[in-house]
């Protein structure tokens, strides 16, 4: 995400920018083996929460979109789905080498390569896989950044709608989830 | 080990086997005519091979054939055994099991889906599974390209690798 270097907000919004910052409410997709790692950073050994970061149950009530792992076309369609189901302003983490590039599965018929095409990613987490020290290194990242202003991604995604939405109907054909068991 | 030579001598017996490998103490390879297949499975089905642990397809490009692996199993002797069957590649179509095993129902959804594979009688199997608006070769194929059409519909990251000093060979 291009970031200007002159602050543009407003007081308020540097405010509610700092507030934002403080209580984070994290909604997980834990598509692949990524989820694995989630469990020792929320629990004692590294406990999240001392960051003031939460989990939290649906898209709705969430700030944060974390993707941990891999996403099919088929998940796809259901992250877009929980992602514009969130309330603005909402943050989104890529988390592993296989949203960043493709991981070693790169080369699949299924499998998305890239995560920013789809979706305006603040911050991605490098690695396979990242350890919990690494998430909550970024998750310290990410704080200083909604501080600061520079986490705009989810202004990007409204400024550049089309050409988000023209990636997304370009792999996916459509964005719309066909379940046959919920017909 | 006593179960299982009987039971090959069994099924040597009634049925006219292409092949039979033991590849393992509890486990039976039997090859037969498709013709065949559907009368050995109701056979091993009423004789203990109650559970249908997996059917799938193995793409033989070279041949021309899809070799279709249908894997029993016996709970009381723990004896798996691998019914394997061809089909031409070009004309592949096969009948369905669904009657002897219905667990099969998926499994035949599955390898329709990723082979191409259509099984007679059993319609439910031409429903798509897991891809969702596939309009390409079923993907285990093996003429099909999984790096291309990944080229071709998911964009890749370009590759800049900025932190690979070059390093100037000094003779």
């Amino acid at each position: 995400m291009t970031t200007n270097s002159k602050d543009m907000r407003k007081t308020w919004e540097k405010i509610a920018d700092y507030f934002r910052a403080h209580s984070i409410w994290m909604k997980w997709y834990c598509t692949g083996c990524g989820a694995i790692e989630m469990p020792p950073t929320m629990t004692s050994r590294f406990d999240m929460e001392q960051l003031g970061m939460g989990p939290m149950a649906t898209p709705r009530q969430a700030d944060v979109l974390l993707i941990t792992g891999y996403l099919s076309a088929k998940t796809l369609r259901r992250v877009i789905y929980s992602y514009e189901q969130m309330q603005d302003p909402k943050y989104v983490v890529g988390f592993g080498s296989c949203t960043l590039n493709g991981g070693i599965y790169f080369d699949s018929y299924a499998t998305m390569t890239r995560l920013d095409h789809y979706l305006p990613v603040d911050l991605y987490i490098a690695g396979c896989m990242p350890r919990p020290e690494a998430i909550m290194n970024a998750f310290d990242t990410l704080i200083k950044m909604i501080e600061k202003g520079e986490a705009k991604g989810w202004r990007h995604y409204q400024e550049n709608h089309d050409w988000y939405r023209k990636n997304q109907l370009h792999s996916l054909k459509e964005v719309y989830v066909k379940d046959e068991f919920h017909e | 080990m006593n179960s299982m030579n009987k039971l090959v001598e069994e099924l040597k017996g009634r049925f006219t086997l292409l092949e039979v490998l033991l590849p393992d103490q509890q486990q039976l390879i039997v090859d037969i005519d498709q013709m065949h297949l559907h009368a050995l499975l109701s056979h091993l089905k009423a004789t203990g091979f109650r559970q249908l642990s997996l059917l799938t397809a193995v793409d033989w490009i070279e041949e021309n054939t899809f070799q279709l692996v249908y894997i029993v199993f016996n709970w009381d002797t723990g004896i798996h055994v691998l019914v394997r069957t061809k089909l031409p590649r070009d004309k592949a179509v096969f009948r369905t099991i669904t009657g002897i095993y219905p667990g099969a129902q998926y499994y035949e959804r599955d390898v329709h889906e990723f082979f191409g594979v259509a099984f007679e009688g059993n319609v439910m199997s031409f429903k798509p599974l897991f891809l969702e608006l596939w309009d390409e070769l079923p993907p285990m194929r093996k003429d099909f390209d999984p790096e291309a059409y990944s080229r071709e519909k998911f964009p890749e990251r370009p590759y800049v690798p900025q932190f690979v000093p070059k390093v100037e060979v000094v003779e």
